[in-house]
């Protein structure tokens, strides 16, 4: 079935987090995505493999990159040798975008930057993701999507209050990154279309992050002030926070935003005598008694089950949801009807079987989207892209294998260890557990 | 040539707050005819959301909505009356786009839902972005920032080991759930071309937020693995493993991190990269022993990085390839000598406000770049332009409209 963005074909020379993102967006949408791998580079470094076991086809069993490159096809460039140079320009000619992401000037080095390029290709999309762009005294630094929400502006707002700031436990603006990608390159198509020309986009990581802080930003230029630790509250509203419920490391996250739902939480909690007191009457007073309000709230949460105090304080119209770990999303009904997980059949020969990814946040009524294959193996489109597409021959490709250029097995094998057993990633506290019925559960 | 990429694309805005405003922000600052909807005399919510410029908490003085809504027009309607739903089937005769956060089944209710939309304008998209989705059993149920990061998983591995799980400070999910917004919404457009129809997009700012778990909802379904927050590391405020966490110095908070180009660095490398051999103490060489030594380490490291100024530190490490972070605080932002050279920082004068700097160019689209035609609009500012000028009606009209509480 078409897709919305069906009919445009990208190469993917990228790396990391933000650009899969993107490209894995665009291929569930219909475009098809080329991931230009070498066999050269390693590859299944992430560490969590089927039932943390490291298999024989270990490249092809890493889970995060299983995760990022799906409804991608896969073909092996050792970009080292020249000739992958030249089936590199002609996988370019017969392309529409090209991203990738090394440091700025590198692709130039190969002879694939965008002034080369552009020479064979004029109508080219061509963007370079860097982490601060191509100019500026910053443009020579890498980055990271973890490290943007400190240089971005993020983190000053993030931590307990009192304490220093904090980063959240993900990559954040990875995926606000790769998600502006998207919109980047649906703008320089729609201006191709009208005008028949092709660009060269310098993405900067951090200024796409700036972006969020706009408000941030006026409030030092305008006001001279800068931002504080914040906790769970909200500079206007209380109660705002995460509150303790039944069962270890349980929690329920209250958001008050008016009196109405005020007064509607104070009737779940049976109108204690300490909630209908006149200083916590109004949006200002409970404000200023916000951390009063919240021992008063924990109290009352302590006592019940995240889940189901989410649901009668939602049903009497209370903004409430349970602070919820992995495996409460897979279970949960609303993420489950709309079918926000995506289960996936990877080919026989990985040994991997089916296994759940996260879908978009969105669906469109006309043109669906959805994940339209597993992230291929290593070189499994080789054939199909240096044959089927640009045309070379059987004894053509014979013989790039014979020299190096293609492969379908990692040059330097470096199995993975097993890391730590799950007793003692428990212990220390990186994991919360282990649920051994979590394949029941996934129906894989 | 240069033009604008979505020049020919007009916008209606119905949404309240950040995710429709940021939507169409990337719109409007892309070149598109952005109209913003709002309801008379209260406008959209983000002009009553502070920050506002020189803390006066005046309609007109939003900085939140300053920043989302520059570019764009503003008008007013109320869709309770037959007169503005009929003004605003109008508006979306000649439109492209629509995009709205009413609850599900609202708009439906005044006979506005997509459904009948369709009817009056096929190639019309609409974007809907509700909390939690037009469909399933939370449909109906109350969203806000906290609830995404709660459902989303982030919570719960952000923060410290014993303490309550933590969100980001500053409302992140409702701009993750605008980004979204756009490039969704552009993505119907562009499908546009090849269909000649319009569709409905359906879209949740919970999901948008639960799609950053993709780490660890892939963990969970290869191992059974559940993430959590922060390890059970006691001592001093080492944060994270190792030096991946946010660390005092002398004027700030640094970043650090054992990443050293493609290679995790070595202790040694540290220590030589802020000039302190001495902590290169064989006990500590690895993540594990400084783990399971880590107040012992804090002791001896923290001091250290403690006399080292934020940016002496960042740039160091990064021009030594090492990958690390800086706290910038919003003075930093708006001074950051990148950003005042990619060109980032232009001035808007508006008509209450008055000359304000402001940051602007999102990425940079050469054929057709990021431009700033117009400062935020004043509530209902163009409405004599847009129902007069555009739809015909006339001022005697207008004026009615107005006294029936129509615009």
């Amino acid at each position: 079935m078409d897709g919305p963005l069906s009919g445009i074909r990208i190469i993917d020379s990228t790396t990391m987090v933000a650009m899969p993102t993107a490209l894995h967006l665009m291929g569930d949408m219909g475009a098809e995505v080329i991931k230009v791998d070498s066999h050269t580079l390693p590859r299944g470094e992430g560490g969590v493999f089927p039932e943390g076991r490291p298999g024989e086809r270990y490249w092809d069993q890493d889970a995060s990159f299983n995760a990022l490159q799906r409804s991608k096809l896969g073909v092996t460039l050792n970009l080292r040798a020249p000739q992958a140079v030249d089936l590199f320009k002609d996988l370019v000619q017969v392309s529409d975008v090209l991203v990738e992401n090394n440091r700025a000037g590198a692709m130039g080095r190969l002879g694939l930057g965008w002034e080369d390029l552009r020479k064979i290709k004029p109508d080219l999309i061509y963007l370079s993701n860097t982490g601060f762009g191509y100019t500026g005294p910053w443009r020579s630094y890498a980055g990271i999507g973890r490290m943007f929400e400190l240089t971005c502006g993020l983190s000053q707002f993030t931590g307990y209050p009192g304490e220093g700031p904090r980063r959240v436990g993900a990559a954040f603006f990875d995926l606000h990154v790769g998600w502006t990608a998207v919109f980047a390159i649906i703008a320089a198509l729609e201006h191709r279309n009208r005008t028949g020309e092709g660009q060269w986009i310098d993405f900067s990581m951090y200024q796409i992050g700036v972006a969020t802080m706009g408000d941030a930003m006026l409030d030092f230029i305008a006001n001279g002030r800068n931002g504080r630790p914040m906790g769970n509250s909200h500079p206007c509203y209380a109660p705002h926070g995460a509150y303790p419920c039944q069962g270890g490391d349980r929690w329920i996250a209250i958001g008050v935003e008016s009196d109405q739902q005020w007064k509607a939480l104070v009737e779940v909690m049976g109108s204690p005598a300490w909630a209908q007191e006149e200083h916590f009457g109004d949006g200002l007073s409970r404000w200023k008694r916000r951390q009063e309000l919240d021992d008063l709230l924990a109290e009352w949460t302590k006592s019940h089950d995240s889940q189901a105090l989410m649901h009668r304080l939602q049903q009497a119209g209370v903004p409430a949801a349970a602070v919820m770990n992995a495996r409460d999303e897979i279970s949960d009904p609303q993420f489950k009807e709309r079918g926000f997980f995506e289960k996936v059949p990877h080919h026989s020969d990985t040994g991997i079987g089916a296994r759940v990814y996260v879908g978009r946040p969105w669906k469109m009524s006309q043109t669906p989207s959805f994940i339209r294959r597993p992230a291929p193996m290593l070189g499994e489109h080789n054939e199909d892209i240096i044959i089927g597409l640009l045309g070379r021959t059987e004894d053509d490709v014979e013989e790039l294998y014979d020299l190096g250029v293609l492969g379908k097995e990692p040059a330097n094998q470096q199995p993975p260890g097993r890391g730590l057993p799950v007793e003692k990633q428990i212990e220390q506290g990186t994991m919360a557990g282990y649920d051994p019925g979590y394949r029941r559960l996934l129906g894989i | 040539m240069t033009g604008s990429a979505f020049g020919n694309y007009h916008i209606i805005d119905l949404s309240q707050g950040v995710p429709g405003g940021f939507c169409t922000k990337y719109f409007a600052d892309y070149g598109a005819d952005v109209i913003k909807v709002e309801p008379p005399g209260i406008g959209d919510v983000a002009r009553r959301t502070g920050p506002f410029f020189q803390d006066d908490p005046h309609p007109e003085k939003s900085l939140l909505f300053f920043y989302l809504n520059c570019n764009k027009q503003s008008v007013t309607l109320n869709l309770q009356t037959s007169s503005g739903r009929e003004m605003l089937c109008r508006l979306l005769e000649k439109a492209d786009a629509m995009v709205e956060s009413y609850a599900p089944g609202h708009l439906a209710g005044l006979g506005l839902g997509y459904e009948q939309l369709k009817q009056l304008n096929p190639r019309l998209v609409v974007t809907s972005i509700t909390p939690f989705g037009q469909s399933g059993p939370y449909a109906g149920y109350q969203g806000n920032d906290l609830m995404y990061y709660a459902m989303s998983g982030l919570m719960y591995t952000s923060g410290a080991y014993h303490r309550e799980p933590l969100k980001h400070g500053h409302p992140q999910s409702l701009y993750m759930g605008g980004i979204t917004a756009a490039y969704a919404t552009a993505a119907a457009l562009y499908a546009r071309e090849a269909t000649g129809e319009g569709q409905h997009i359906d879209l949740s700012l919970a999901e948008a937020t639960a799609a950053h778990h993709y780490g660890p909802i892939a963990r969970y379904g290869y191992t059974g693995l559940i993430e959590r927050r922060a390890p059970k590391v006691e001592g001093g405020s080492f944060k994270g493993t190792g030096f991946e966490g946010i660390l005092p110095a002398a004027d700030g908070y640094i970043g650090p991190s054992t990443q050293h180009g493609r290679q995790r660095g070595t202790l040694a490398e540290f220590a030589a990269l802020i000039h302190h051999p001495e902590l290169n103490d064989p006990k500590f060489a690895t993540q594990q022993q400084r783990q399971e030594r880590a107040a012992e380490f804090d002791a001896v490291a923290l001091p250290l990085l403690q006399q080292i100024k934020k940016y002496d530190f960042f740039d160091a490490a990064m021009t030594d390839g090492w990958v690390a972070g800086v706290v910038q605080t919003q003075e930093d932002l708006a001074r950051c000598p990148t950003l005042q050279e990619r060109g980032y920082f232009t001035e808007v004068d508006h008509p209450v406000i008055g000359k304000l700097k402001f940051p602007g160019e999102i990425f940079r689209l050469p054929g057709a770049p990021w431009s700033l035609r117009r400062p935020a609009p004043l509530l209902g500012q163009h409405n004599l332009e847009v129902y007069c000028g555009d739809l015909g009606y006339t001022r005697e009209e207008l004026v009615l409209l107005r006294q029936e509480g129509a615009i």
